[in-house]
């Protein structure tokens, strides 16, 4: 259920268009769990806060009463835009950091990379010296 | 030599000096104190990663060598990160390894208003010999990158001064990675030189070992203690305690070095105060041709030329292509379609000289909690220089300025910079990082408004010295690294000449 949250409000930010891959065709199924995992716990808890602030705040965008999973491609759009420049500072704040953790994934993927004229990325050594 | 890891068994050692922190305050003492002949022991709270071991990705850096990921906030009037790195050779791993010596005002300044002696003699000498070491040289010409060509012909075009930058990087290679860490090793992070030779020396090295307390007999500190904690899971290990003969050395890093006297039970009035920092601020150019941001130095161009009036240090930076896209504006298909312009975009920053000053505290949970907001002094400061960087980007060629300031347009052509100038002065309608910290244990003569003397010794204690930024009572108006090293050294041959 958070997975299915997290993919719709992402997606909603990061969406499939004519020039880029959606967040959801760049990993990020598998980028998920291992943020879940390995992220410092008040950025885990932000991370959190911002997807359900996206999710509850249509009223604020697009003046509909309700979730923002029952909008329209075209309205949910619009409140992914209006919303990360919304003028309460504590939600543009929240949405901001919404942005960042998306961008890592997003920005990583090696056809974003390519569309960037940039190589793609090998994956992160996982070790640090331990003698 | 040794080097000890997480662990789980407890550890006991002795040395003749004790280093908090790796970083260029940390490690520059460290390193010093050791080639002086004494039994050094460095403790750093992070892991200690080889360039082999360096992550490739935004989020790799993030994880691996950034401090709780970079999610430190200042907590004020706006919520600007503060980042820091937590790992063997600290933000020396994660900056561009600027080196800009003390401006010559900052001397007369600390002596005027801390009651200092003047440092400029030591400490420049200091200075020509770490050049010498770390291999000071000017960003190759090939290794530049287009960014920083158009800001150098920006800059030539509107007549005032600016250079290419100088840096502790040998040969740089131009790959763009110096905010993930130099895998070519050609950036001289400490982790790569002077920490190895502490080791060789003979000293010690605890990686993974967040210190909790530092260890007193009566006002001397005798040493310090805390537990392993393994860098990925956070899983606490043995409690390890490292005593000191001579000298325990703090270097935490301005948020962590006043949190740690504070909980170890130092009580001065000073303490945790005059907390100051350089807010940074960038604007995007737009150009025809693309500037392919990643490819050559991370940074490159300076100018320092308003440095004094208005107060701001102009610089190139690339940021990742992760980072970008949370830079600009908007969600959806509306921020996708500004992105199709990445390849045409350069950033460049300013660096505020801000006089607004702040506090540092122990949280609940034992982390820092740093209160600062910028004035509305500063805040002007941040108009003007971004006005300036935007005349910058217009007189090097490009189309459009995209300010990135929460109420005005997104992109502006070369008659709308009033728009910038005229703008907002609410640190909330702007996005920061605060990169060049100072403060929190301030140098002076007097112990009612400073923490430590000009040797860096905490007054009233024995024994107890700091060596890392917080002990810089005012901002520098130019990259801190140089003088926070020497500084470090100066202090270092004050105690082994004291011994």
């Amino acid at each position: 259920m958070l997975n299915w949250l997290f993919f719709h409000v992402l997606s909603a930010l990061y969406p499939h268009t004519e020039d880029f891959p959606g967040i959801a065709e760049t990993g990020l199924a598998e980028f998920l769990p291992r943020f879940r995992r390995e992220s410092a716990p008040l950025f885990r808890l932000g991370f959190y806060a911002a997807a359900l602030v996206f999710v509850l705040s249509p009223i604020l965008t697009v003046y509909l009463p309700v979730p923002s999973f029952l909008l329209s491609r075209r309205l949910l759009d619009k409140h992914a835009d209006r919303i990360t420049q919304f003028p309460l500072y504590p939600l543009r704040s929240l949405l901001l950091l919404l942005k960042v953790v998306a961008g890592l994934c997003w920005g990583a993927h090696p056809a974003v990379r390519a569309r960037f004229g940039l190589p793609p990325l090998p994956a992160d050594p996982t070790d640090w010296r331990t003698q | 030599m040794s080097h000890i890891a997480f662990r789980d068994e407890a550890v006991e050692l002795e040395a003749d000096y004790v280093v908090v922190g790796s970083g260029a305050g940390g490690a520059t003492a460290a390193c010093e104190l050791a080639r002086g002949g004494a039994r050094v022991a460095l403790v750093e709270a992070g892991p200690w990663l080889d360039p082999e071991h360096y992550p490739h990705s935004t989020y790799g850096s993030m994880r691996d060598l950034f401090d709780d990921w970079g999610s430190q906030v200042a907590r004020g009037q706006a919520l600007w990160p503060l980042v820091q790195g937590s790992c063997i050779g600290g933000s020396t791993v994660i900056n561009c390894a600027i080196c800009v010596r003390t401006p010559d005002d900052i001397f007369e300044k600390w002596q005027r208003e801390q009651g200092l002696p003047d440092l400029r003699g030591p400490i420049l000498a200091h200075q020509d010999a770490l050049e010498r070491e770390l291999c000071a040289t000017e960003v190759p010409a090939e290794s530049l990158g287009r960014s920083s060509a158009l800001a150098l012909q920006g800059a030539n075009q509107l007549g005032y001064a600016s250079r290419v930058m100088t840096r502790y990087v040998k040969g740089c290679l131009g790959s763009g990675q110096c905010l993930q860490g130099c895998r070519a090793q050609r950036k001289q992070s400490l982790n790569i030189n002077f920490v190895p030779e502490v080791l060789s020396r003979g000293g010690t090295v605890l990686s993974c070992a967040p210190v909790r307390r530092i260890l007193f007999s009566n006002s001397r500190a005798i040493g310090v203690t805390g537990r392993f904690r393994q860098p990925r899971t956070r899983r606490r290990g043995g409690a390890f305690t490292v005593r000191a003969k001579h000298a325990v050395f703090v270097a935490g890093s301005v948020t962590w070095s006043p949190v740690l006297l504070a909980q170890s039970g130092v009580r001065m009035p000073a303490l945790g105060h005059y907390f100051r920092a350089h807010p940074g601020f960038g604007l995007f150019g737009v150009y025809d041709d693309p500037v392919d941001p990643n490819r050559g130095a991370t940074q490159g161009w300076a100018s320092v030329a308003f440095r004094e009036s208005p107060g701001f240090k102009m610089e190139t930076l690339a940021i990742p292509p992760e980072m970008m896209a949370s830079r600009l504006s908007g969600g959806g298909t509306a921020l996708l379609a500004k992105l199709r312009d990445y390849r045409h975009l350069a950033m460049w920053v300013i660096a505020v000289r801000a006089e607004s000053v702040g506090t540092v505290r122990p949280g609940l949970l034992g982390k820092p909690v740093v209160r600062y907001s910028a004035d509305r002094a500063d805040m002007e400061r941040v108009r003007k220089g971004l006005a300036q960087v935007a005349r910058t980007h217009f007189a090097a060629g490009a189309r459009r300025v995209l300010p990135v300031i929460y109420g005005l347009p997104y992109s502006i052509g070369p008659d709308e910079i009033r728009v910038i100038e005229d703008g907002p002065v609410d640190p909330r309608a702007y996005i920061s990082i605060l990169s060049h910290l100072f403060g929190g244990c301030v140098m002076g003569r007097d112990p009612a408004t400073s923490v430590v003397d000009d040797r860096g010794r905490v007054h009233g204690y024995q024994g107890l010295v700091v060596a890392d930024a917080s002990v810089i009572p005012s901002n520098l108006g130019v990259n801190p690294q140089h003088t926070i090293m020497a500084l470090a050294r100066h202090f270092a041959q004050a105690a082994l000449d004291a011994r």
